[in-house]
């Protein structure tokens, strides 16, 4: 895998990485495609219709309304709130 | 008599015949854990306090006469279990200060059943890994030898009730998670049905493969927590809307007749002589217990590797989109624009596994390579579906090695993740097929390391696999870690 398909991939992911991070990326990523590479042996083709293995999983649930967590439990958790989550300015 | 070394069975006489309090109990494992857990290294977590007063409400319902199976039993859970008030850090730099604000539905069954937990056990990052040395804060040893990993993702749990430092745990198994580090731990682990067990709670990694379940002593004290943690949740839509039997119901029946599988492919090159050999020897044992060895064949296996870190990739990039560092999770200093702050957050949270596998499934999922990757490996999940469906027309269960080795030493593989993902080659085709298998020591290698066997079942039949793994240990000596 060559670095601008990693930078392309790490954009993707919005994850950041130096010139020198990327080039040990791309080479760790060579070895795990060459493993992924396998499914391309199999002339296979997936078929959704007939992916009914879990269907009866997706039984529908009742729309009902539940009591929420409360506000001051769910913030306590974000490194900066004011009675809901900041974040920085997203509007010029 | 050292009671931290006890099944949950015998605790359980035990704690009703008041010969031991659970407080008593609890002390026995904190002080255990206070002496020997700076060498292995199992817990992020050890909530001693809680656990005092979860015992002595406990011991009020014990004296009360109304026990249930694991009222007063000290166990682990894994660190990527919600439990409320108490951090759940999943083994990141990214969760690090997380605290949930809710119990996963695991947790609200395991605590309506009167356990205590001791604490939350360390795993591979996001569960990420087979060795538990991605975790960013506890590097787990194993307990038979300091110098090994004790397997991953759940290595935290397995090493845990190995060194008996609590008397059960909750693992989480998405490719062998479970099954993989209570192998090399010489404990018994089980993956349950996909859709037994709500994943309410349980950090995402993969959806349609992740599993929560028990890791324990033995097979049956396995079953005693399958039944408190099984059952429909309305919280989690996957999982299956049916009755949950009784998986002790067919503990102690005779096996006279059962058909075991033996798939050839799964005793091929890349498996271990000794592993090879004690899980053949294994086979042996059940055919003079009444068993009846079925030969047969799974030609996808080869593929299965691959097949299983596409889609496990794929979902994992998705679910893992969620760490913007804004409403939970570390968050890095002001970037200038809101994307350059998810970016930072992000990078500085994650570790390197993580990083990797977000590439991957982003890889996996982006156009252009959909098809030949992500398409390719759901058609290869169907494949396997169909394969295993075969199988089980001509016998009850399936007998596999859980790993191709034994436990190996710290930082041997960390170095190459290409030959880490090929070492789950014995366990991610029960989960691409959403079946039960469970993982009990056969034997030992000769420097005295575990070795386990994999018994896989049906969909739905727990029942069986516990009574297979069960009916082995019976006749079985295990010899435990000297820790």
């Amino acid at each position: 895998m060559d670095i601008e398909m990693v930078r392309y991939l790490s954009k993707l992911g919005k994850l950041n990485f130096t010139d020198e991070e990327l080039e040990k990326v791309a080479g760790e990523m060579t070895g795990i495609i060459e493993i992924m590479d396998a499914v391309k042996e199999i002339d296979i083709t997936y078929e959704p219709l007939k992916d009914n293995h879990n269907v009866y999983l997706n039984g529908l649930r009742e729309d009902r309304a539940m009591e929420s967590f409360p506000t001051e439990k769910i913030l306590k958790n974000a490194v900066s709130s004011e009675n809901c989550f900041v974040v920085p300015k997203v509007v010029e | 008599m050292d009671i931290t070394a006890l099944k949950i069975r015998d605790m359980r006489t035990m704690l009703d015949k008041k010969e031991v309090s659970a407080a008593e109990l609890a002390d026995a494992y904190l002080e255990r854990i206070n002496n020997v857990d700076g060498k292995l290294e199992s817990y992020i977590t050890v909530t001693a306090d809680e656990a005092k007063s979860a015992a002595a409400k406990a011991q009020e319902i014990i004296d009360k006469g109304e026990a249930a199976p694991l009222t007063g039993i000290p166990m682990a859970i894994k660190d990527n279990i919600c439990t409320d008030g108490v951090k759940t850090t999943c083994a990141s730099k990214m969760l690090e200060d997380f605290v949930p604000p809710y119990n996963a539905t695991v947790m609200e069954k395991l605590n309506a059943g009167g356990i205590v937990m001791l604490g939350k056990t360390s795993m591979d990052e996001f569960a990420m890994g087979g060795s538990t040395q991605t975790s960013a804060f506890k590097k787990t040893k194993n307990p038979y030898d300091l110098g090994r990993v004790p397997g991953g993702s759940s290595g935290g749990s397995a090493a845990a009730v190995g060194a008996s430092l609590c008397a059960a745990a909750l693992g989480s198994d998405t490719g062998g998670s479970i099954r993989q580090p209570a192998s090399f731990c010489g404990v018994t682990g089980m993956k349950p049905t996909y859709g037994r067990v709500s994943r309410y709670g349980l950090v995402a990694f993969a959806s349609s493969l992740d599993q929560i379940g028990p890791i324990a002593k033995d097979a049956h004290d396995c079953a005693l927590i399958l039944n408190q943690i099984s059952g429909y949740d309305y919280h989690d839509g996957t999982s299956a809307k049916l009755d949950v039997p009784d998986f002790t119901a067919k503990i102690g029946k005779d096996i006279k007749g059962m058909k075991i599988a033996m798939p050839k492919e799964f005793y091929a090159k890349g498996i271990d002589e000794d592993v090879k050999n004690a899980v053949t020897e294994a086979a042996k044992q059940y055919e003079k217990m009444g068993a009846v060895i079925v030969d047969c064949s799974m030609p996808s296996l080869k593929y299965a590797v691959a097949a299983y870190y596409l889609i496990a990739s794929a979902e994992a990039s998705s679910n893992l989109s969620r760490y913007d560092g804004i409403k939970y999770g570390h968050r890095a200093e002001e970037g200038e624009s809101y994307n350059d702050l998810i970016c930072n957050s992000r990078s500085e949270g994650f570790g390197d596994e993580v990083k990797r596998r977000i590439l991957l499934g982003n890889y996996a999922l982006s156009s252009g390579y959909y098809d030949a990757y992500y398409g390719k490996a759901m058609a290869l999940k169907q494949k396997i579906r169909e394969e295993y469906g075969e199988i089980f027309e001509n016998c009850d269960v399936i007998l596999t090695p859980t790993a191709p080795t034994v436990a190996y030493g710290i930082n041997e593989n960390i170095s190459d993740p290409a030959k880490m993902y090929q070492a789950d080659i014995c366990t991610v085709t029960v989960n691409i097929a959403s079946l039960p298998a469970i993982s009990t020591t056969c034997g030992y290698d000769k420097n005295g390391m575990p070795i386990g066997m994999s018994i896989v079942g049906r969909r739905w039949d727990e029942a069986t696999v516990i009574q297979a793994a069960d009916a082995y240990e019976k006749q079985f000596t295990p010899v435990p870690a000297k820790l």
